[in-house]
């Protein structure tokens, strides 16, 4: 993925927006078929506009429409079984939809919304690029030292690659201080490789939650030995939006 | 005042349940082959797109003449000869879109499948679902699966390959003990237009398509007699 990732990137933030709204539709589309929520095409089309309409909006800067957009998004969920006149199962659908509407489309557009700051390039390769080493880091320093599991939500999970990812995303930033993030303070930088050390893997967790919970082992099979896009998307969903508004809060870096 | 007098539900615990799509996963090239096929929006999608640009080069690239009256049923099978890659799409070109929506035209899985790019190709233009000649247990599978269709349209050649001529009799034996509507289908002039061995094809070509009267009423023994005559006499 990495080389579609660069090409996007730079290619401007227009592919990127592009690329990371078909990410975002094609990640809701394993996990709906997953989930079966896919047989119910309205709740689908209305999370895929959402999704556009998200990544459009970060597009253009429009932080305040951009904010309230997961509000309508559900509000235009409401509507699905208004249409539809039914409520059998309409519950369910509907809570799904509402976590594809925020938790798959509206966190990874903050990935579209970081990319248009002056200087977000660095941010942005450094937060896709330390998400998915963070993963590797994990999964050697587990297979090495690995010896006291510590989660259910994923039995595989030590201790010792959690720490080591930790530390790795603590070290990635440190090292690509001044290439990537120059204008942040020593703290600034600590906080981002917090995020991503320690977000990467909840992240993680949280698909490994939503993996148990529905009974399946990968969301896709679309990349060989990866599973699907949202395999590989786990942690960079979470980080996303938590890096962007660390970001923003403390350091104004956003329009 | 409210009215608070309504039956309340059973007080059952209820816990999501989910029923991923049946094809969960199947590799692309695998999905794209199903029939039934699974709903899929993105597939269907561009299947309508592929379809209407499909149908409408080849309208303008051939002179089709149809023959006979459009097939009509729940569960139709239109069984036509074979010599060309475009019979699929002159059959396309000749029914109604309502038909053209739901048909299915059986593709070798060995050749149109095994490859993700042939495999859209097949699927999306021209409407074809994989059929595995190599396993034995096939025919079977086939059997089932049309039986508990309640409609469909499927495009089927008997023959198996462009070059053969003759039926072979075993899938005119399922479509037959399935239940499904036989229509015999005579395609000519497909051959010329692009014949066997040729990269390209030769547009401006007649292509005439003759769609003959139900079988219902033939004796599934005489299936393969009786298509081999009408696709001599109108090819």
């Amino acid at each position: 993925m990495l080389p579609v990732v660069l090409v996007a990137l730079w290619l401007g933030t227009w592919a990127w927006a592009l690329l990371i709204t078909l990410l975002s539709i094609y990640g809701f589309k394993e996990f709906a078929r997953a989930t079966g929520l896919y047989r119910e095409r309205l709740f689908v089309l209305a999370v895929y506009l959402a999704m556009i309409a998200a990544n459009a909006l970060a597009y253009l800067g429009r932080f305040g429409l951009f904010t309230v957009l997961p509000m309508w998004g559900v509000a235009l969920l409401t509507l699905v079984p208004i249409v539809r006149n039914k409520t059998e199962g309409m519950l369910q659908d509907f809570a799904l939809s509402v976590l594809g509407v925020v938790y798959f489309g509206w966190f990874l557009a903050h990935l579209t919304f970081l990319a248009i700051w002056d200087g977000g390039l660095g941010l942005v390769l450094y937060v896709v690029l330390a998400t998915q080493l963070n993963d590797v880091v994990a999964f050697l320093f587990g297979r090495l030292f690995g010896r006291r599991h510590w989660t259910a939500l994923s039995p595989n999970k030590t201790v010792e690659g959690s720490l080591g990812a930790l530390v790795f995303g603590i070290g990635f930033a440190f090292v690509n201080w001044q290439l990537a993030f120059p204008q942040l303070p020593w703290w600034g930088v600590l906080g981002l490789g917090v995020i991503v050390g320690a977000g990467g893997q909840i992240g993680d967790l949280t698909l490994a939650n939503f993996k148990r919970n529905v009974g399946v082992k990968d969301f896709g099979d679309l990349l060989p030995g990866h599973g699907g896009i949202l395999d590989r998307l786990n942690s960079l969903t979470l980080v996303a939006p938590v890096a962007f508004h660390f970001v923003r809060f403390f350091f104004d870096g956003f329009p | 005042m409210s009215d608070n007098s309504i039956t309340p539900t059973p007080n059952e615990p209820r816990a999501f349940s989910y029923a991923p799509m049946p094809d969960v996963g199947l590799p692309i090239r695998d999905r794209l082959g199903q029939y039934p096929r699974v709903p899929d929006i993105t597939f269907d999608a561009l299947r309508t797109v592929a379809r209407w640009t499909a149908v409408g080069l080849t309208k303008l690239q051939f002179r089709i003449e149809v023959r006979g009256d459009e097939p009509s049923g729940d569960r139709v099978a239109l069984v036509a000869n074979h010599q060309s890659h475009l019979d699929s799409l002159v059959v396309l070109a000749s029914l109604s879109e309502r038909r053209r929506r739901e048909i299915a035209c059986l593709a070798a899985k060995d050749y149109f499948f095994e490859k993700t790019s042939l495999a859209l190709a097949s699927s999306l233009f021209a409407m074809a679902v994989a059929f595995d000649r190599t396993r034995y247990t096939e025919l079977r599978r086939w059997t089932r699966i049309l039986r508990e269709q309640r409609r469909g349209t499927l495009l089927v050649y008997p023959s198996g390959s462009r070059r053969r001529s003759e039926a072979h009799d075993a899938i005119l034996f399922v479509l037959a003990s399935s239940g499904w509507t036989i229509v015999p289908v005579a395609i000519a002039g497909s051959a010329q237009a692009w014949p066997i061995g040729r990269a390209l094809w030769r547009p401006f070509r007649r292509i005439r398509i003759t769609f003959g009267p139900q079988l219902s009423a033939t004796p599934t023994r005489d299936l393969g007699g009786v298509l081999a005559s009408f696709w001599s006499a109108n090819t």
